[in-house]
């Protein structure tokens, strides 16, 4: 069975939806390249951050590891969280355990 | 070796103690209520800095924490919403923090915490924030006004609880917060009168007058100051009565100014700190003195209290020291690095009236700080010193059986913990005429009835969590066999570890996906102390995770060094996994 993973460009627009439900409109204008604490300050704080993972991996169906996976940095900017959530479901889909 | 008649001189700690410069919430709290008195509020120091720093503790669930990301207590909320509106500023949803206020309400007063025993501590606070911020009454004032009623105990003053008013405990501190909450939950008084013998409650705040003029807090209170003077005059003035000497009380006040003009606590201290001044201009106010001639010596130094980026801390930033910075620095540094100034400093923070180790020196002494002092090294030769911090700690035991931050605060589980610590560290805990058998009974009953096995909350009542329930073993196991079973208390501590193991390392306070460091420094300590065998590279992949050259992270996802507290932990912690167990000092926070 081969599944398709979502390209990039997807994974963006739906990291983007998640993380605008979860921060509110301060997130809006924050671009995907920005470091979300510079650009937020106390608004993404690691409790936010928390939540943001949590979501993340309901959306795309991954899990992350907080010890393991160095989510300060991959989850500091929306471009990174797009790149780790690619490459967990590119790993996930090559050691065939995705649903 | 440190002399008692040092440490316990009224003067400020001598030495070297570390200051992290950042703002605290009740000096914040303190600065802008003195600016307001003064109606020189528009001299706040970068006022949306200090608005930010104030909003930025509202919680989810409507109330406010003391620090970002704790849990909110009715202290802060009031504090930051007490604030926020002397600022003239918008307090976000009361909605919302009415309805968290509800639940600390026990049913007849509230308490610091949803599920915590009530205290007029609380109870002053949360019954202001109900009726003077969110626009509401109390949640049942004829209930609340017979609990106030209970308060009073036999020679007149008012304590802090109904049961410690039936062990005689007034202080002046909880009559003013008694009153108070009196006044707020009745409209000033229109809507019913209040529940005490009122002259025999004037009678003894009266006595507590000196013939210097000052107050003390109570009769055994050593030294009159300025936060005993404020509070029995400022009760005395809400129930319509003054001081039987308010002129002597009036220059004992004026005689209280330092060099720059604004306020020391007591003859003979030496900073003139921000408490200083907010209770010197409160009696003064209260006393309907008049503020002008204190108001530009006053604010100018409240000015120099200022933090960069906005809120106060107690003194100049730079050298506003606290207890637990000071102490980690002491700690961390090892004992292959000797910190005497630093240990000396520690010492200075026992001063007059309490005998326990105060936060910042002068604001009150506090459980956890005096076992981190004890901790590191302070009073390791001063038996009289440490007599006092015994004879302090009895005092403290609340009649659950439990322990609370400070005087008269209801009981938690990390407070109970920490004196029972403290106890062991003075001597053993069967040695310092503590009710042992109480304090079992408070561990027990926060314990949760259904669930999992082992699991407690912090209070009666509140969300399990890993540390409250390893703290409570921790208690077992020092309280000993005759209580306790130790049998048991390893076994929970077993279960506790597996439940709360992270796969990929360290330990996590929820569930068991997240790991911190403050359940992490819990979990070896908790292991060591039950004489379990540690998986040490499974910590060490934690440790290695949070700590960087930028110092050590509250956990994998907070961003940056968590401050000298964290590192301290970070650094015992890899201590310990590179040495034999037992090497960890029991130092909690929450």
């Amino acid at each position: 069975m081969t599944t398709t993973l979502p390209s990039p460009e997807e994974i963006h627009d739906r990291t983007r939806t998640v993380l605008a439900t979860r921060i509110g409109d301060a997130f809006t204008d924050v671009p995907s390249d920005a470091e979300l604490q510079t650009a937020l300050g106390e608004r993404y704080d690691s409790l936010t951050a928390m939540e943001c993972i949590s979501a993340i991996e309901s959306e795309f169906g991954i899990e992350v590891d907080f010890v393991a996976d160095d989510v300060r940095f991959w989850f500091s900017s929306v471009e990174r969280m797009v790149r780790f959530t690619h490459e967990r479901l590119e790993d996930t889909a090559a050691l065939g355990l995705g649903s | 070796m440190t002399a008692t008649v040092t440490t316990t001189a009224p003067r400020a700690p001598q030495g070297r103690g570390v200051s992290g410069g950042e703002p605290d919430l009740w000096c914040t709290y303190a600065a802008v209520r003195t600016l307001g008195w003064l109606d020189r509020a528009d001299t706040i120091t970068d006022p949306d800095g200090t608005a930010a720093y104030l909003s930025g503790r509202r919680n989810a669930d409507g109330g406010y924490a003391w620090s970002r990301g704790m849990l909110s207590d009715a202290w802060a909320t009031f504090y930051c919403t007490q604030a926020l509106r002397d600022m003239g500023r918008p307090v976000p949803g009361t909605e919302a923090t009415a309805g968290w206020l509800e639940r600390t309400w026990s049913g007849d007063a509230y308490a610091m915490l949803p599920g915590q025993a009530p205290d007029v501590w609380a109870t002053h606070f949360s019954a202001r924030t109900a009726v003077e911020l969110c626009g509401g009454p109390v949640p049942d004032r004829a209930r609340l006004l017979d609990w106030l009623s209970r308060l009073q105990c036999a020679e007149g003053g008012l304590s802090w609880s109904p049961e410690d008013a039936r062990r005689g405990k007034a202080d002046v501190r909880a009559c003013y917060y008694g009153v108070m909450a009196w006044r707020a939950a009745t409209d000033n008084g229109a809507s019913g009168a209040p529940p005490w013998d009122v002259e025999a409650l004037a009678d003894w705040l009266r006595d507590r007058q000196g013939e210097e003029g000052g107050f003390r807090f109570a009769p055994a209170a050593e030294v009159p100051c300025l936060w005993a003077t404020y509070r029995a005059v400022g009760a005395l003035a809400a129930l319509g009565r003054a001081p039987r000497d308010p002129g002597g009380c009036q220059e004992w006040v004026m005689r209280r100014r330092g060099p720059s003009g604004a306020f020391v606590r007591w003859a003979g201290y030496d900073v003139e700190d921000v408490w200083a001044s907010f209770c010197a201009v409160g009696t003064l106010k209260a006393l309907g003195a008049p503020l002008a001639p204190v108001a530009d010596a006053v604010t100018s130094r409240i000015a120099e209290l200022g933090c960069p980026g906005g809120g106060y801390t107690y003194r100049e930033p730079r050298v506003a020291a606290d207890a637990l910075s000071t102490a980690a620095a002491v700690l961390a540094a090892g004992p292959a690095a000797p910190r005497p100034d630093e240990v000396r400093w520690l010492e200075g923070c026992q001063l007059p009236n309490e005998g326990g180790v105060m936060y910042m020196p002068g604001r009150g002494s506090e459980v956890r700080c005096t076992l981190w002092a004890l901790a590191a090294g302070a009073f390791a030769e001063d038996r009289a010193a440490r007599h006092r911090i015994a004879d302090w700690l009895a005092g403290l035991q609340n009649a659950d059986g439990g322990f609370g931050y400070w005087e008269g605060r209801g009981s938690d589980l990390v407070s109970t913990a920490a004196a029972v610590e403290t106890a062991a560290l003075l001597g053993g805990p069967d040695g310092l005429g503590l009710d042992l058998a109480g304090v079992l009974a408070f561990v027990d009953s926060c314990r949760t009835a259904e669930g999992e096995p082992f699991a407690h909350g912090n209070v009666p009542g509140a969300e399990p969590g890993l540390r409250p329930a390893l703290q409570a073993q921790r208690v077992r196991l020092l309280l000993g066999p005759g209580l306790a079973p130790s049998d048991e208390a390893r076994e929970a501590v077993g279960v506790l570890l597996a439940r709360h193991r992270v796969r990929g390392g360290g330990y996590a306070g929820e569930g068991n996906r997240v790991p911190d460091l403050l359940s992490t420094y819990e979990a070896v300590l908790a292991a060591d102390r039950a004489g379990l065998a540690l998986d040490t590279a499974h910590v060490l992949a934690f440790t290695d995770r949070v700590r960087g050259a930028d110092g050590t992270a509250w956990s994998p996802l907070a961003p940056g060094g968590g401050g000298p507290l964290a590192d301290c932990l970070g650094t015992l912690l890899a201590r310990r996994l590179a040495a034999d167990p037992g090497a960890l000092p029991a130092l909690a926070l929450s």
